[in-house]
């Protein structure tokens, strides 16, 4: 089986969209948190191991107004800090 | 857009979030043990019967549906509940962290292996108020002492995070120094923490009997005062005579300097509960708080949760306590320790003097310091 380069959000990950411009996401396994803002949420919901980053990225920008240059970078730079805390993976296809 | 995706987990703004973070469950009515200050046992207003585990379960697929993240178990005891792991399942289903409050007798190796496995559990906190039978005995009654210490054994064994908190009463203020010793060198457990038996449910009965007097008072928050000194970060306290000795010497030293206001003083700011939690009773009353238990704000699996949470009238006049003044208050006329008093506990306050918008006497520094305390 192969990676893809499609992230997917940990199952057992909880997002909790606490006030309009603030979310929680928490491991209960590991007691991991982190905070995010709406951006973040909208990549979360987004990690459905269908879309590749590229993908999202091009949602993003479409849904979000005076989205900068950086935006691909930066949410890149997001997902591997969400994989580091185990939150995300990567989708695997059978050969 | 903002630039940074994440940041750590402190919203500044004080609007109130869509769900609670965590509760407080009463998931028993039911106790082992009769304990002569029990803050549960003993509320006229607290209908005291079980809810069956399905009733449970349901309740926690709503908690699941929320976000919400941490559950504390308390009760009565709740390792009396024959469904508990059925219980705990049920939480680890909807992916939530939990914490048990118990008196540790009834805490076996079967239990501790399951709580273990589930990879879940923050901690059990065990209440030890002794540091041998005849002391911790006194006020829980005989073989309680032999029961909370291989609970606590047995949690280790299992490699389960213990939190002890000791309960200070007239019975074990010469016991202090033993107990930091015992429980932190003979049963090697990292901290502690401490409070005191305050006037709620059966306290009320026992009062004059359990209940610290102002010289006992002074006479505990200066050996832990001593002890937390000589035992750095290892022994806690948010409420009771450490955590009033810390509090009220930096009152005292900030009157004395004529220093501005503490950030959080002179208004009703002590409890910050309500922002993040809420609690439950036993029979599914959906209160503002274990100790505020007769404030009904509905029933779970028949009212909203996440609709109480946000609209309920009680919870939001408790969470806008903060902007009440102290000046206001005929207790605090004239009290120069108004800048950095923050009216600690509405639930005593409440006990107190009937009114949960008022600053509860118990903790008040001018009543202890005139009725002839001083400060360590």
């Amino acid at each position: 089986m192969n990676q893809t380069d499609k992230p997917i959000a940990n199952p057992i990950v909880v997002l909790r969209e606490e006030f309009d411009d603030w979310a929680v996401l928490f491991n209960p396994d590991t007691a991991a948190a982190m905070g995010t803002n709406p951006v973040g949420v909208a990549v979360w919901k987004r990690m459905d191991g269908k879309r590749s980053l590229e993908d999202i990225v091009s949602e993003i920008r479409n849904s979000f107004e005076d989205t900068p240059d950086a935006v691909f970078k930066e949410i890149a730079a997001f997902v591997d800090t969400l994989a580091e805390k185990g939150f995300v993976g990567l989708e695997v296809e059978s050969k | 857009m903002p630039e940074q995706l994440t940041d750590k987990i402190e919203p500044t703004v004080s609007k109130v979030m869509r769900t609670p973070r965590s509760l407080d469950i009463e998931i028993t009515a039911r106790c082992n043990l009769r304990c002569r200050y029990c803050y549960f046992f003993n509320n006229p207003t607290v209908e005291y019967r079980d809810l069956s585990t399905n009733e449970w379960l349901k309740f926690f697929d709503e908690l699941g549906s929320l976000g919400v993240m941490n559950v504390t178990l308390a009760g009565g005891e709740p390792f009396i509940r024959e469904d508990l792991t059925t219980l705990l399942e049920g939480l680890v289903r909807n992916r939530m962290r939990f914490s048990l409050l118990s008196n540790g007798a009834l805490i076996g190796d079967e239990i501790a292996a399951f709580l273990a496995r589930t990879g879940r559990c923050e901690y059990v906190q065990v209440s030890v108020d002794g540091s041998c039978a005849e002391v911790h005995d006194s006020c829980r009654g005989k073989g309680s002492f032999e029961g909370a210490i291989r609970g606590i054994r047995t949690l280790q064994r299992h490699q389960i995070s213990v939190a002890v908190r000791v309960t200070i009463h007239r019975y074990n203020i010469d016991d202090l120094e033993n107990i930091a010793h015992f429980l932190l060198e003979e049963l090697g457990l990292p901290g502690f923490g401490t409070n005191s038996a305050g006037y709620l449910g059966t306290c009320r009965l026992n009062a004059d009997d359990v209940m610290l007097t102002i010289a006992e008072r002074q006479l505990a928050m200066a050996t832990l005062l001593r002890l937390a000194e000589k035992y750095p970060n290892r022994i806690s306290a948010s409420a009771g005579p450490l955590a009033e000795g810390l509090t009220w010497r930096r009152m005292e030293l900030a009157r004395a300097q004529g220093k501005p206001a503490f950030y959080n003083g002179g208004r009703l700011t002590a409890c910050g509960c309500p922002s993040s939690k809420i609690s439950v009773r036993a029979d599914g009353a959906i209160v503002l708080c274990s100790m505020l238990a007769h404030v009904e704000l509905g029933r779970i699996n028949h009212d909203s949760l996440a609709e109480i949470w946000q609209n309920s009238p009680a919870l939001n006049q408790l969470r806008n306590r903060h902007t009440i003044p102290l000046t206001g208050f005929e207790f605090c006329a004239g009290c120069s320790y108004i800048p950095y008093c923050t009216g600690n506990c509405p639930g005593l306050a409440y006990t107190i003097t009937g009114q949960v918008d008022h600053p509860s006497p118990d903790a008040c520094l001018r009543r202890f310091l005139e009725g002839g305390g001083a400060i360590p």
